[in-house]
């Protein structure tokens, strides 16, 4: 803020006081702000850690859960479905297309003003995603946006099929993780929230600790002696 | 700003909500997704296909398809992590033109025809125009992109066998002046230093190079450094607005060519303000002269051979007093105070600074000079070899170091030494089990020359593998009519068809990556092993192979005698015999094959992770620094002074052309370009212009602009407040679209010691279509 100074002038006078009267005015606010939960800072902190590895930065993805509220965590309302996530890679796994115009200009840090948060957002009329990596901020390093839908030659590609959902060894089981975890180790982000796709959206969203019950499923033969 | 923003989402949503149908699944078919099993996916560690970075990937393999990629998370490089490219590289296999036989012309027209009758036809040509025209009419062109065990065999064949040294690499467009840089001032080529100086680095200063486009994955490693440490700064000293200006926390931009000059003024202010590093400078430094007005290489014939001459501190200090901030300012555009406080970055005993560069400095008139000076800023403060602090050059193909810099494969080259040297020639005389008279003591044709030569007629016969010259050569309209004259006969090995592949007389089908097993060397010494992942396709052969094929049909069964099964493995073992010394001794086959690349010097088992300096180097002697590439054991500070580039805007053409690429397109993009998601995100080429330049020409985003220089023009969509931003007076075109050949446009004057061409400037003029 620009202050004057050093003139003769009643009015400067003024100004001072009613600035030093907003000072005192606000600075219980400031100290109180400071002692409560903040989640600008604690935004922050996630954003800065390293990885969202759960079994080398597992306090990472606990800070994670912590700070989104119980309201977002528990919210159902979504309009994306499974087919229109996996439409967006080439195989599943691989880093989704945006499917959103945006500003070429720039490494694009501003991504995760939106992903990084979730929730609505009034241009697009959507819920926003999260991302599962928030500490990777170079965005555009993987995700581009397609400006047409034509191709330069055709190609023979087949991917696998998506993972079957809900293949629990016994009824009522929890559920093994079908997916790879490198890059997509916190769980809440895709599947909780509103910003997930129902059919893999979480049926009890509160509880924290994911990998208490779901384990990765990195091996299809059984143990044998 | 803001409201634009906010405008252009608004309309775009609007036209998504009725598109909502039509963009669920464009590009892909999403029913082939349920063609394959999903059940056992095998993991395989391959390097990437692409730049010289060097990623680790794993390759997911289904039955004998690649069906997904995720970083290799025991690669130091990019511990996990990959680009849009490397996530998507294995689609490259799968283009459904993909060439899988070979194709020979016949009446004008290329048509299939058995591989066996092919390879016959090159192997005969080959020897008939070496009998009617002399071995030094037949030409061998190959790149970075060259499995090493590609490189090594041809190296084998052309001059050992043949006896020619008529052996050239897209590199030399490439990485030329980084090579001689390193040989100028150490004596021994590739860097110091390596990647884990990223992570303990305090500035980063990036010369003429947009990482955050072409080196994503070591840029990113860049920004989580400065994340985790909040004084570490990135500064961006470019010619051109980018993606890594923008992230960086200071991009500072000159005129084309005045680099020069600046880092002169850098080590002017470094003595002036007695940062110099004194007791480093008097045990490890010594100072150099060379020629000056070396001219640009643009007549045919041209010849320049430097002479170096020692001088003194004194000599040296009394050279910079051209380059005061204040002088170098009214030249480079570049603030006084900015020179000044780039200076202080490296002057500073407490900060590390690691400098980057690829292409900006490479591809320059004074290429050599250029990597001379950047290395002199280091010098004379010490920061050199050792973590965190230290020069490096990067590299734009998976191998240039690894194949065309280590194995040689450049005219003058042998896999250890040069052909002018008679130690060099007998050991490899003797490892090759050829005569010693085999090998032609005087080097032939650089790649500008050799181009030159086969347009003049000199070389009739040329073999062309794993590169596209008739998009990637400049003055690319010469070389093409050049190519396509009477009496010349082209081989090209190839996986798709290509600009390159149109003027060819016969074509062989490459297998490509990770069909076949091979070795990449990256940017920083690590060489790279894969196997074979995935099969051949067609009558698909791995470059390496179809050589040994026309080798022993033309009678050099001895020199080629590998089995299939075990040739790529026979092939290192006979290649590492060059380098088991303990300056260059790299890793054995099993380990490579293990582990996801190994650093040379590989000596008793341990990687060398900064070279010159004793405490991590074995062939380091003393307790300290030792730069035993030279003679006196010392690294060469150079006096090299601002020379103009051949070219300059003038009335006639006012713009300065730059050429580069983009983070979704790789080289000629005849591969990424088959990408989907690649394709679909960058299309076609454009011309950048500032959009000053642009409102006064009355050009319009879009719109249809022809760029004319004096040696060709193209028509092509301008691209305003796009992606880069030029400054005023400077238009820039990607050159990966084959549909838009800049290099029409672009001049063939190379850096007099390197050879190498100057794509980054030259004259053009813009019209209004």
């Amino acid at each position: 803020m620009e202050k004057p100074k050093h003139k003769v002038d009643p009015k400067v006078g003024k100004i001072f006081l009613v600035f030093a009267g907003i000072c005192i005015l606000a600075l219980p606010l400031v100290v109180f702000s400071a002692f409560s939960f903040n989640t600008q800072a604690k935004e922050t902190a996630l954003i800065e850690a390293p990885s969202m590895d759960f079994d080398h930065n597992g306090k990472a993805i606990f800070e994670n859960y912590d700070r989104i509220s119980r309201e977002y965590i528990e919210s159902t309302s979504t309009e994306r479905t499974l087919a229109e996530y996996y439409a967006r890679r080439q195989y599943p796994g691989s880093p989704p297309e945006i499917p959103h115009p945006l500003e070429a200009h720039g490494i694009d840090l501003e991504c995760l003003t939106c992903h990084a948060n979730g929730g609505w957002t009034e241009p697009l009329k959507r819920i926003t995603p999260l991302t599962p990596h928030p500490q990777q901020v170079s965005c555009m390093q993987c995700h581009v946006w397609p400006v047409t839908d034509k191709l330069f030659r055709e190609i023979d590609w087949k991917s696998v099929p998506p993972p079957r959902l809900g293949r629990a060894a016994l009824p009522g089981a929890p559920v093994p993780i079908p997916h790879d975890l490198q890059m997509r180790g916190n769980c809440i982000a895709c599947h909780v929230g509103p910003g997930t796709v129902t059919a893999i959206r979480v049926e009890h969203p509160s509880r924290g600790n994911c990998r208490q019950c779901h384990v990765p499923n990195t091996s299809t033969q059984p143990w044998q002696r | 700003m803001d409201i634009t923003r906010r405008q252009f989402i608004k309309s775009a949503a609007a036209q998504s909500a009725v598109t909502t149908a039509a963009v669920l699944f464009p590009g892909i078919s999403f029913g082939a997704w349920k063609n394959l099993d999903s059940g056992g996916i095998e993991w395989k560690k391959t390097p990437c296909r692409f730049c010289g970075t060097g990623c680790g990937l794993l390759v997911g393999v289904s039955g004998d398809r690649a069906v997904a990629v995720k970083g290799d998370p025991n690669c130091t490089v990019n511990k996990g992590l990959c680009c849009v490219k490397g996530y998507h590289s294995i689609q490259i296999l799968y283009g459904k033109d993909r060439v899988t036989t070979a194709l020979v012309r016949k009446n004008g027209k290329l048509v299939e025809t058995p591989l066996k009758e092919a390879l016959d036809l090159v192997a005969g040509k080959m020897q008939e125009t070496i009998k009617s025209h002399g071995k030094d009419a037949v030409a061998m062109y190959g790149s970075g992109q060259w499995s090493i065990t590609d490189g090594y065999v041809s190296s084998k064949l052309f001059k050992g066998c043949i006896g020619t040294n008529n052996l050239e690499a897209n590199a030399r467009l490439c990485m030329a002046s980084a090579v001689t840089g390193f040989l100028t001032s150490f004596g021994l080529d590739e860097p110091m230093g390596s990647y884990d100086d990223i992570d303990q680095a305090d500035v980063f200063i990036t010369w003429g190079n947009n990482m955050a486009e072409m080196h994503p994955v070591l840029f990113s490693r860049m920004l989580a450094n400065r994340k985790a440490k909040n004084h570490v700064k990135i500064i961006d000293f470019a010619t051109r607005t980018t993606r890594s200006s923008q992230a960086s926390d200071k991009s500072i931009l000159f005129k084309p060519q005045t680099d020069l000059a600046v880092a002169n003024a850098i080590c002017y202010e470094i003595i002036r303000n007695d940062w110099v590093n004194r007791d480093f400078v008097k045990k490890h430094v010594s100072f150099h002269k060379g020629k000056t007005n070396i001219g640009y290489g643009t007549q045919d014939h041209f010849k320049f051979k430097d002479k170096a001459e020692t001088v003194d501190f004194e000599a040296y200090k009394a050279f910079l007093e051209d380059y005061t901030p204040e002088k170098v300012e009214k030249l480079s555009g570049v603030p006084a105070k900015d020179i000044k406080y780039l200076a202080a970055l490296y002057g500073d005993p407490d900060r590390k600074v690691v400098s980057y560069w690829c292409m900006g400095m490479n591809q320059h008139t004074r290429g050599t000079w250029i990597n001379n000076l950047v290395y002199n800023c280091h010098l004379l403060v010490g920061k050199i070899s050792e973590p965190g602090n230290g020069p490096f050059s990067l590299t734009g193909q998976p191998s240039a170091c690894g194949t065309v810099r280590e194995v040689g494969t450049l005219t003058h080259k042998l896999p250890k030494g040069v052909v002018m040297q008679e130690g060099a020639r007998k050991l490899a005389a003797k490892i090759w089990d050829v005569p010693v008279e085999n090998i032609d003591p005087k080097p032939t044709y650089h790649t500008v020359e050799m181009f030159r030569a086969l347009d003049r007629g000199d070389i009739r016969f040329m073999w062309i593998q794993v590169t596209n010259p008739m998009v990637s050569m400049p003055n690319l309209n010469r070389y093409r009519d050049g190519a396509k004259k009477d009496g010349r006969f082209l081989v090209v090995s190839e996986i798709y068809p290509t600009p390159t592949y149109d003027v060819a007389d016969v074509v062989l089908p490459s297998a490509l990556w990770i069909e076949r097993e091979g070795f990449f060397g990256n940017s920083e010494r690590r060489t790279q092993h894969n196997e074979q992942i995935v099969p051949m396709p067609g009558d698909c052969m791995s470059n390496t192979w179809q050589i040994m094929e026309v080798a022993r049909r033309m009678g050099f069964e001895k020199q080629f005698p590998w089995p299939q099964e075990t040739y790529v493995e026979d092939i290192w073992n006979e290649y590492i015999q060059f380098h088991d010394t303990p300056k260059h001794r790299m890793a054995p086959y099993k380990e490579l094959k293990a582990r996801s690349g190994i650093q040379w010097p590989y000596v008793n088992g341990l990687e060398t992770k900064w070279r010159f300096n004793a405490k991590y180097d074995p062939a380091a002697e003393g307790d300290s620094f030792d730069f035993y590439g030279k003679p006196d054991r010392r690294a060469w500070i150079w006096l090299r002074p601002y020379e103009p580039p051949a070219e300059s805007p003038d009335n006639e053409y006012p713009f300065w052309l730059n050429t580069g690429r983009i983070l979704e397109h790789w080289h000629t993009g005849s591969m990424t370009r088959r990408i989907p998601i690649l394709h679909r995100a960058a299309p076609e080429a454009y011309v950048e212009i500032n959009p000053d330049d642009a409102a006064r020409l009355g050009i319009t985003s879009g719109s249809k602009v022809k760029v004319s220089s004096r040696r060709g023009s193209l028509t092509m969509k301008a691209s305003i407040n796009g992606r880069g931003l030029p400054p005023k007076g400077m238009v820039f075109v990607p050159f990966f679209d084959e549909s838009y050949l800049i290099n029409e446009a672009t001049l063939d004057a190379f850096c007099p010691i390197s050879k190498q061409p100057d794509y980054k400037k030259c004259a053009v003029k813009l019209e209004r279509v």
